[in-house]
């Protein structure tokens, strides 16, 4: 009887030993087929970062190019024309206009050039990676300043340059380019504040207007450019977040906070 | 004729067949060394039965007794002991430098048989040496699942040589530690043979087969640059 205990006993002990590896390697494979989904879901993301990231690389040429292809036509082919012009209208026998009319011409010229200089800028911007996002902003803003329409106080913390994320820029400048779209043609704007402040490892982006601001359920969700919810959306893509402030007649505040580099 | 083929020789000879198949071309020699290491394993069982048997045939003529086999089963411990560690660090070795690891595991053993061997020599079953090694091995397989599981590579398990090898192991010596705790209250009963030789069944049934497996994986399963790893 007492062997017979005994035995069932060891039987038992030995039945709990098997039966604890047993649970150590069910375990294994439920870990292993979770940690098989949390990659895919990391590949997926990582897909999807990358598509937006090069469809926001194709948004901000195109920004670019209408804006080149707009100033070519309007300003600088103007210039061009008048100094045609002006240059065609000399009369040479006329010694003292034919001065007045050159130096016109050599006015005119300089101011062509001054203003590819800035279209040049302007397209330096599109290389995010060589200028840096505080530089390729700045661009935006002189170019935004040229049109007159505009008093532009724009502010960078010296803490960015130092830490950069190339990817993180490009989408930043495409959300800034934009606002500053959203601006030019809703807005009615005649003040724009821009700061651009870098602390504790998050980015901050401030753009506040004096425009006529808008109703939130109001505002276009697609259509006009990027849209609210695009500009949120982009912001999400890099784990930061678009907070957004407006009222009708109240002007908008745009605060963009990414974690940087 | 076949009456050595019981159920641990023949899930032994089963393995060795496997690995005779899987692993003869193996690049591993460490791999193909499993081959050596299940052939000695199998020949020791032959023969242990054999000795089995006339140590029973002479109890039952009250004969002069023979020593038994305890004591070929005490050299295989040393095989068992230096080859299970040469395997484990194979299989580790990808994650981390186990070898002063697998050393210092091997002199502990050292020491512990040369402890048996001197407390009561050859022909009685090295219980504590066979404990430790249990244990260590036991330590060594919950090591490997503990650096499968946190690799950031993402493996296909079912499909894993070393996994398969591990998991037999870890049943087996799982298993060993409960018996051989147990050996010495069952020494003291005459249900001894029956108990423990239906849980050695048992627990050879599952390293055999978990090995036999992992041959398989090795040879035809697992990716080559998961072996060159």
């Amino acid at each position: 009887m007492v062997n017979e205990q005994v035995r069932n006993l060891v039987i038992i002990t030995t039945a709990i030993f098997l039966i604890a590896p047993a649970f150590v390697v069910v375990y294994i494979f439920v870990y292993n087929n979770r940690k098989k989904r949390h990659i895919l879901e990391k590949q997926q993301m990582q897909l999807s970062f990358e598509s937006e990231l090069a469809k926001t690389q194709l948004e901000v040429q195109e920004q670019t190019m209408q804006t080149i292809g707009a100033e070519l036509h309007d300003n600088i082919g103007q210039l061009l024309s008048l100094t045609s012009l002006t240059l065609s209208s000399v009369e040479l026998n006329n010694k003292a206009k034919a001065r007045q009319k050159i130096d016109d011409s050599i006015d005119l010229t300089l101011r062509s050039i001054k203003e590819m200089r800035l279209l040049g800028h302007l397209l330096q911007g599109d290389q995010l990676v060589a200028v840096g996002l505080v530089e390729a902003i700045r661009q935006l803003v002189s170019w935004m300043e040229r049109s007159g329409r505009f008093e532009i106080v724009y502010t960078a913390g010296d803490e960015i340059a130092a830490n950069r994320n190339a990817d993180k820029d490009l989408i930043i400048f495409r959300i800034t380019q934009e606002i500053f779209n959203n601006i030019i043609k809703h807005a009615a704007a005649t003040e724009i504040t821009i700061d651009l402040d870098y602390a504790g490892g998050l980015l901050e982006l401030r753009i506040a207007d004096n425009g006529v601001g808008f109703v939130a359920d109001e505002a276009p969700l697609v259509g006009h450019g990027m849209g609210i919810q695009n500009i949120r959306k982009r912001a999400g893509i890099i784990g930061g977040e678009a907070v957004i402030s407006s009222d009708k007649g109240a002007g908008t505040q745009i605060i963009v906070s990414i974690p940087y580099p | 004729m076949f009456d050595f083929l019981t159920v641990s020789t023949g899930a032994e000879l089963f393995g060795l067949t496997t690995a005779i198949i899987c692993l003869r071309n193996d690049q591993s020699l460490i791999w193909r060394g499993q081959i050596l290491f299940l052939l000695i394993t199998w020949l020791v069982e032959i023969e242990g039965y054999n000795l089995k048997k006339d140590y029973v045939n002479a109890l039952v003529a009250k004969t002069d007794l023979p020593h038994g086999n305890v004591w070929l089963y005490n050299i295989l411990l040393i095989f068992q002991a230096v080859f299970i560690s040469l395997v484990f660090y194979d299989v580790v070795k990808v994650y981390v430098n186990s070898k002063y690891f697998i050393i210092v595991g091997l002199a502990v053993l050292a020491v512990f048989y040369a402890i048996d061997l001197s407390q009561h020599g050859v022909f009685k079953k090295h219980n504590n040496t066979t404990l430790v090694m249990s244990i260590l091995f036991v330590i060594y397989s919950f090591s490997y699942y503990y650096y499968l599981i946190n690799e950031r590579q993402h493996h296909n398990i079912f499909k894993l040589a070393p996994f398969w090898w591990v998991t037999g192991t870890l049943f087996f010596f799982f298993g060993q530690i409960a018996s051989t705790v147990f050996f010495q209250i069952l020494s003291t009963i005459e249900i001894k043979f029956i108990t423990t030789y239906t849980i050695y069944k048992i627990l050879n049934v599952i390293l055999y087969g978990c090995w036999s497996y992992s041959f398989i994986c090795r040879k035809w399963l697992t990716n080559k640059s998961e072996i060159l790893l």
